[in-house]
């Protein structure tokens, strides 16, 4: 069940907030990504330390930003999670 | 090596080694007024070599190597041995330096300030600065400026300005002969002559600026001045540094630091006068 899955940001990583990008660079990889929305609003809602799920992300996001059918909204946060998973930048518990 | 000259340029010392006399002459001739490096020790070594034993007197045909090399570098007549020199200095400073975040870019200062012109190779940035240099601006290098990676000044790397073709006219028509060095024709860019630059921006080659104005120009079209967003000036310079992914995070520091506090702005223009009318213009209302 990937609702159960659950993430946190890697530590590593340092950002930059340019006018129309966010940069963060990683150290353990030495590669600098370029994020835009929702990007950098998903690793800002994770925790370094605490674990969270999609789900629960989705209820903290929802509180500042219209996210539309929750459900869907949901999958592509957790997209979004497995995809930064595979860049190193987002660890699954 | 039979032949050696040591040259410090800004904070660089090279010790260039050749198999003939002639390449090592002409440099030392236009290098005249730089400082010698103080110690035995060098930053890098060039070596202008021959590709075969016998290249070395027939058809003299010049391999370019030192501390780092390129394997596929083409050999290089002994007529451009001027440029050989040059070429080995830059790629040295390319692939070795370490000290600064190198961008591949023409800088020029004033009052303490410094303008960085970054582009692609005919995109002028390179004519624009000699220009600049000639009409009350300390140029400060026309290939390479370091970024210094904790106070964030620019400093210079006054080299010889490589003019090219057009510019090559442009330029001799403002400054005294014996500041040109000899005409390379045919070389793979065109026809090329160096220019020794003031004697200011020699003395000068230690003193940084703060970076206040970016521009990427260009060469050969209507006049136009536009906005260029932080992101695209950010991927553009990772692109125009040949040490940024070395440097790690100290690089990501001085780049995202000079990103968001020097405004940037892409020029075109049909000649240099136009040029120099938008940079003096651009300078006084953004710089």
């Amino acid at each position: 069940m990937t609702a159960e899955r659950r993430y946190h940001r890697d530590k590593d990583a340092v950002a930059c907030v340019l006018e129309d990008i966010t940069l963060l660079y990683h150290r353990a990889s030495g590669q600098t990504h370029m994020m835009i929305s929702p990007v950098p609003e998903i690793l800002d809602a994770l925790d370094e330390e605490a674990d969270s799920t999609a789900a629960q992300l989705h209820a903290l996001l929802e509180r500042h930003y219209d996210l539309g059918e929750p459900e869907q909204a949901i999958a592509e946060i957790e997209a979004h999670l497995e995809s930064l998973t595979a860049l190193g930048l987002v660890c699954r518990s | 090596m039979r032949h050696q000259l040591s040259l410090t340029i800004g904070p660089a010392s090279f010790r260039i080694g050749s198999a003939w006399r002639q390449p090592l002459q002409q440099l030392a001739e236009l290098y005249e007024g730089y400082p010698r490096p103080s110690g035995e020790t060098a930053d890098f070594t060039v070596r202008l070599e021959p590709t075969a034993l016998l290249r070395k007197w027939f058809r003299p045909s010049i391999f370019i190597t030192g501390d780092h090399g390129l394997a596929d570098a083409a050999p290089m007549s002994l007529n451009h041995g001027l440029l050989a020199a040059e070429m080995g200095m830059n790629l040295q400073m390319a692939l070795g330096w370490r000290r600064h975040l190198l961008l591949h870019a023409s800088s020029v200062e004033k009052d303490g300030r410094a303008l960085v012109m970054t582009g692609e190779s005919g995109s002028g940035k390179s004519t624009l600065a000699a220009q600049l240099g000639e009409r009350g601006w300390r140029l400060m290098g026309d290939e390479f400026a370091l970024l210094d990676l904790v106070t964030g000044e620019l400093l210079p790397f006054p080299r010889l300005v490589s003019l090219k073709n057009g510019a090559i006219d442009v330029i001799a028509a403002e400054v005294s002969a014996d500041r040109m060095g000899p005409l390379l024709g045919n070389t793979a860019k065109g026809d090329i002559r160096h220019l020794v630059p003031r004697d200011d921006a020699v003395a000068r080659m230690r003193v940084g600026a703060r970076p206040a104005l970016l521009l990427f120009p260009r060469f050969g079209h209507a006049v136009d001045v536009r906005p260029v967003g932080q992101g695209e000036v950010f991927m553009r310079l990772t692109q125009a540094s040949t040490n940024y992914v070395a440097l790690g995070e100290a690089g990501f520091g001085a780049l995202t630091r000079f990103v968001k506090h020097v405004p940037a702005r892409a020029i075109d223009f049909p000649s240099g006068e136009d040029a120099i009318a938008m940079v003096e213009r651009l300078w006084e209302e953004l710089a």
